[in-house]
């Protein structure tokens, strides 16, 4: 196992050093690197939790859903991303770099639609996105981690002189979910306040490019 | 907790309803007494013409069958309009907050203000509550210490939900540091608009409670605090004979007294005043001839330490009918009824008569609060009140003036029975005569400054009234106020200066976004200023007392009979008085033009003074001035949740996090160059009242705000690169986002604000951003508002 990774390394940093070399053979200056026109994002591995690829997807935007491990109920997910200063985070129609995709109940049982939902995001410095949806209502049931569970999106960003195969670091710093058991308020505090916390999750996230 | 529908109060809320001229602008002459009088006798009548009027109204005004109108009061004014005040009601019972001001004219038309209604209410079934169980959830909210020996009152209301109070601090006497105010400070979610309440009075007076006239509205089914106001403002037939006076102000004075049934003398006046003190009347006749009708001064016991027993009594049983030595108060304790104190007891009486029969004289107002109802004086206090400040009790009807701390505190003041300090709080008696239509006193509200300068400008028309030519009752004269208040008590140095009042370092001259943050008595400065220019006159040179950057070429006055008498028309004639607070400088603005208009006439030299004067204290512009740089915190939520449904007056007021570089939201209007330079703290912070706001962090040279580590109010301000005149003060509060307690900031974060929501039985009090023992959707909301703001996705 090992050596496979080092291999599929190894086989990823030859082929920009041939294309270089190849470029240098044929005039005596260097060439201007061409400018990024889009965005293109290859999903992680694996079951757990990670960051794919959405559908609605398009050239110089692109829609990241998280997913968890399928069977594992939880009630809300927040994480921390560090991305590139070369591209940007997008915003949904909600005015949030976040979108709610549904499947954590936001409002309250008594479904009040004015009232403040438990979904939020924004930029700090250092293009460090941070987002969070969660459930307020203790009534309501844990949800299965295993489909999208938000989005976010990342944009390509001209201004930042993006170039044609640049590899774009994106990598979730913090993550942590609300897990299905957060306590009955029927329980002796003791229990309950052990119960009302975060778990540290890992997110996986996979491999965003310039072209 | 301005309402827009009063702003242009002219233009938006003044309609016609019967007749066909439009009425704001309508002038109509003053009446002799005899017509005034033949006037009167129509007003029961217009009482019931203003409310069908009102009645037939109500679609236009988007009201149901359901609601109605109740007659609050009514009188008539020297116009021979009949001046009807009215609550909305709801299946009967109050709308708490709304109200309604009709004016009947003598031929039959009907004017409307009616920016204070509430359409929409749609409430089923009732109360789940009673009235004794709301009074009880009162109670626990106040948990008095001392003894309260007048029982709350209640009354059955439907409460608007933009009504609900807000964030209240208050500072740690342990620590010294601002902490949230458990008592005032209301959380409650209302699920609708309108909910049905209780509005609970509680008068208390005691040493262990200060004192106190709360209004505490209790939601009719979860028993919540709804919002709390403090309503306490500052500052047998016996023979009615004449007695003399010794004071210490007034000097030799003839006073009106009593000679009661034993054949000695009080200080009561049974000539003033027909119905009887509704304070007073719990006392019990003692076949002296004493009733509760008539003005009388009362004396506060103490022990001979000067501690007050908190019993008080009139000033009788004196066998000569001479009283007082001239002299200020020793203090002799314990002899408060003897000829020393008596003087206190001179000096209140006759500037109880001389305000009295100034406002019947001048304005043809019955008493103070226009019914004739008794008034009292208690002098020489020390336990309701602060031995040097004053007090009016809307609820007693009453002014409790102290003792003065001078000379055993060397700084302190005498005797608060000055002319002016008490011509000052009887004021408020006039602008505040019940609870139902009442101005706010305390920090929070722009009204709140023009309570207290309605009280000080009247203070001096008294003033100048008592240099009348003998058989000139009915005028002000245009001398013999020296625009000081307080400078009597203060031993010669005024607590306010009206025509500058800048000049105690603590008021200010000019309005600005923000000023409602002050105490009411610093805040009052440009409408103080604005009434003196209106009267007196500014002036163009530089330096000048009198000159104002706001109005450099200077105004002529227009006397202070014709002054005095818009302002009196507009302050119980043209503006609400709702006990909501939502009167703005803007709306006073308004409402005195219309009153000059409707005095003299649209287009009048009196009209275009009262724009000038106003213009010379930064409100509006004077005519042809063009609109000055306006710096404001301008209301950016556009009705979002914070705003709708919990905090009304938090539209303009910003939510960052603590310890975090933020870039606070600023509106420069009427110039190009919209730049501005931020400083910590405001005004507001030097007036002795907002004690519980901070300053703190660093302004960066960017203009970003690096905030303090500590959750509270912050004032920062705003000051203009085109106009360095032109500033705004503001409200930022500052919360702990750290609920997962990494020492990061974050989305994550608010994990702890979701699952701990609504558990109330502080399990995690950690994960309230706002360090409170419960979490709920304020929680929620701030949160979201302050990660918003400060990371932004650009």
């Amino acid at each position: 196992m090992r050596f496979r990774t080092l291999s599929l390394l190894l086989a990823g940093l030859v082929l920009p050093l041939a294309l270089a070399c190849s470029g240098s053979s044929s005039s005596s200056s260097a060439v201007a690197p061409s400018p990024a026109t889009s965005l293109s994002y290859s999903d992680p591995s694996g079951t757990g939790w990670r960051l794919v690829k959405d559908a609605s997807s398009t050239g110089t935007r692109i829609v990241l859903d998280l997913v968890g491990p399928s069977g594992t109920k939880t009630r809300g997910v927040g994480f921390n991303l560090q991305a590139s200063p070369k591209v940007k985070f997008g915003v949904f129609a909600n005015g949030l770099p976040i979108n709610d995709t549904g499947v954590y109940k936001l409002l309250s049982a008594a479904a009040d639609p004015t009232e403040p939902v438990a979904i939020i995001g924004g930029v700090k410095t250092g293009n460090l996105l941070s987002v969070g949806i969660y459930q307020k209502d203790r009534v309501q049931p844990a949800q299965d981690s295993g489909s999208p569970l938000c989005q976010i999106a990342i944009v390509l960003d001209p201004a930042q002189g993006i170039s044609a195969g640049d590899a774009l670091q994106l990598q979730v710093v913090k993550a942590k979910a609300t897990p299905e058991d957060i306590g009955a308020v029927s329980d002796d505090l003791w229990t309950l306040n052990k119960k009302m916390r975060m778990a540290d999750i890992t997110v996986a996230t996979g491999s965003l490019s310039a072209n | 907790m301005h309402r827009p529908p009063l702003r242009h109060v002219t233009a938006l809320a003044l309609g016609l309803v019967m007749g066909s001229v439009p009425m704001a602008a309508r002038t109509a002459p003053i009446l002799t007494r005899a017509q005034q009088a033949h006037q009167a006798s129509f007003q029961p009548t217009r009482v019931a013409q203003a409310r069908a009027t009102l009645i037939s109204q109500k679609s236009q005004l988007g009201l149901g069958s359901r609601d109605g109108f109740a007659t609050l009061s009514a009188f008539t004014n020297d116009q021979g309009q009949a001046v009807v005040r009215l609550n909305q009601t709801y299946d009967g019972y109050r709308v708490w907050g709304t109200q309604a001001i009709a004016h009947v004219l003598p031929d039959g038309a009907v004017e409307t203000l009616t920016g204070g209604l509430k359409a929409g209410i749609d409430l089923q079934a009732g109360p789940r509550l009673s009235g004794q169980q709301a009074i009880e959830a009162a109670l626990r909210n106040l948990a008095p210490q001392g003894p309260m020996p007048d029982a709350p009152a209640v009354e059955r209301v439907v409460f608007p939900a933009s009504y609900l109070g807000g964030l209240a601090t208050t500072m740690d006497p342990k620590t010294g540091r601002p902490v949230l105010d458990r008592k005032l400070t209301v959380h409650a979610k209302l699920a609708a608009p309108y909910v049905w309440a209780y509005e609970v009075r509680v008068s208390i007076h005691n040493a262990q409670d200060g004192a106190h006239e709360l209004v505490y509205l209790i939601d009719g089914t979860t028993g919540n605090i709804l919002r709390v106001n403090d309503l306490a403002q500052h500052l047998a037939a016996p023979t009615p004979v004449q007695g003399t006076g010794n004071g210490y102000y007034r000097g030799a004075v003839t006073l009106n007294t009593s000679q009661m049934a034993d054949g000695t003398y009080a200080l009561y006046d049974t000539t003033r005043g027909t119905l009887p003190n509704p304070n007073l009347q719990y006392f019990t006749p003692d076949g002296s001839g004493w009733s509760a009708t008539g003005l009388q001064v009362w004396w506060e016991q103490h022990s001979p330490s000067g501690v007050s027993t908190w019993n008080s009594y009139l000033f009788q049983s004196n066998p000569a009918n001479t009283w007082g030595d001239g002299q200020p108060w020793a203090p002799s304790w314990g002899l408060e009824n003897g000829a020393n104190g008596q003087t206190a007891g001179v000096d209140a009486m006759s500037a109880m008569t001389t305000t009295w029969d100034f406002y019947k004289n001048v304005f043809g107002r019955n008493g103070l609060d226009g019914q004739g109802t008794s008034v009292f004086a208690q002098v020489l206090s020390t336990g309701p009140v602060n031995i040097d400040d004053a007090w009016w009790s809307i609820g007693g009807q009453g002014v409790y003036l102290g003792a003065g701390s001078y000379p055993t505190n060397p700084s302190g003041r005498l005797s608060m029975t000055d002319l002016d300090i008490v011509a000052h709080e009887l004021t408020h008696g006039v602008t505040s005569p019940s609870y139902a239509q009442a101005w706010v006193s305390g920090a929070g509200y722009e009204e709140a400054g023009l309570n207290e300068a309605t009280s000080d400008f009247f203070a001096q028309m008294v003033k100048a009234y008592t240099t009348r030519p003998t058989g000139a009752d009915s005028a002000i004269p245009n001398t013999g106020a020296d625009w000081e208040e307080g400078a009597g008590v203060n031993r010669g140095t005024p607590i306010r200066w009206l025509d500058h009042p800048s000049k105690d370092q603590r008021s200010v001259d000019g309005w600005f976004d923000g000023i409602q943050y002050m105490d009411g008595h610093y805040s009052s400065g440009p409408l103080n200023r604005a009434l003196y220019f209106l009267a007196q006159g500014s002036s163009s040179a530089q330096g000048d007392d009198h000159y104002s950057p706001f109005l450099p070429s200077g105004m002529t006055g227009i006397g202070n009979d014709s002054a005095a008498r818009i302002w009196y028309k507009t302050v119980t004639e043209n503006l609400l008085a709702d006990g909501t607070g939502s009167i703005t400088y803007a709306d006073a603005r308004a409402a005195a033009i219309t009153s000059a208009d409707s005095l003299y006439g649209a287009g009048s030299p009196e009209e275009a003074a009262v724009e000038s004067a106003f213009a010379a204290a930064n409100v509006g512009e004077a005519p042809g001035q063009a609109p000055r740089v306006l710096v404001q915190f301008a209301n950016w939520r556009n009705g979002d949740y914070i705003e709708t449904n919990h905090f009304t007056a938090y539209g303009n007021r910003q939510i960052f996090p603590m310890g975090e570089t933020v870039f606070p939201r600023i509106s420069v209007l009427n110039t190009a160059d919209t730049s501005v330079t931020w400083s910590l703290g405001g005004p507001s912070m030097y007036n002795g009242a907002d004690y519980s706001v901070e300053e703190g962090g660093v302004i960066n040279a960017d203009g970003s705000w690096t905030t303090p580590d500590r959750m509270s109010w912050h004032s920062i301000t705003a000051t203009s690169h085109a106009d360095p005149n032109q500033l705004a003060e503001g409200r930022v509060f500052l919360i702990n986002l750290d609920t997962d307690m990494d020492l990061e900031q974050d989305a994550v974060d608010m994990a702890g604000v979701a699952y701990s929501w609504y558990l109330s039985n502080a399990l995690n009090p950690a994960h309230s951003v706002l360090e409170a023992p419960w979490v709920d959707d304020t929680d929620v909301s701030f949160f979201v508002d302050a990660m918003r703001s400060t990371w932004p996705v650009k």
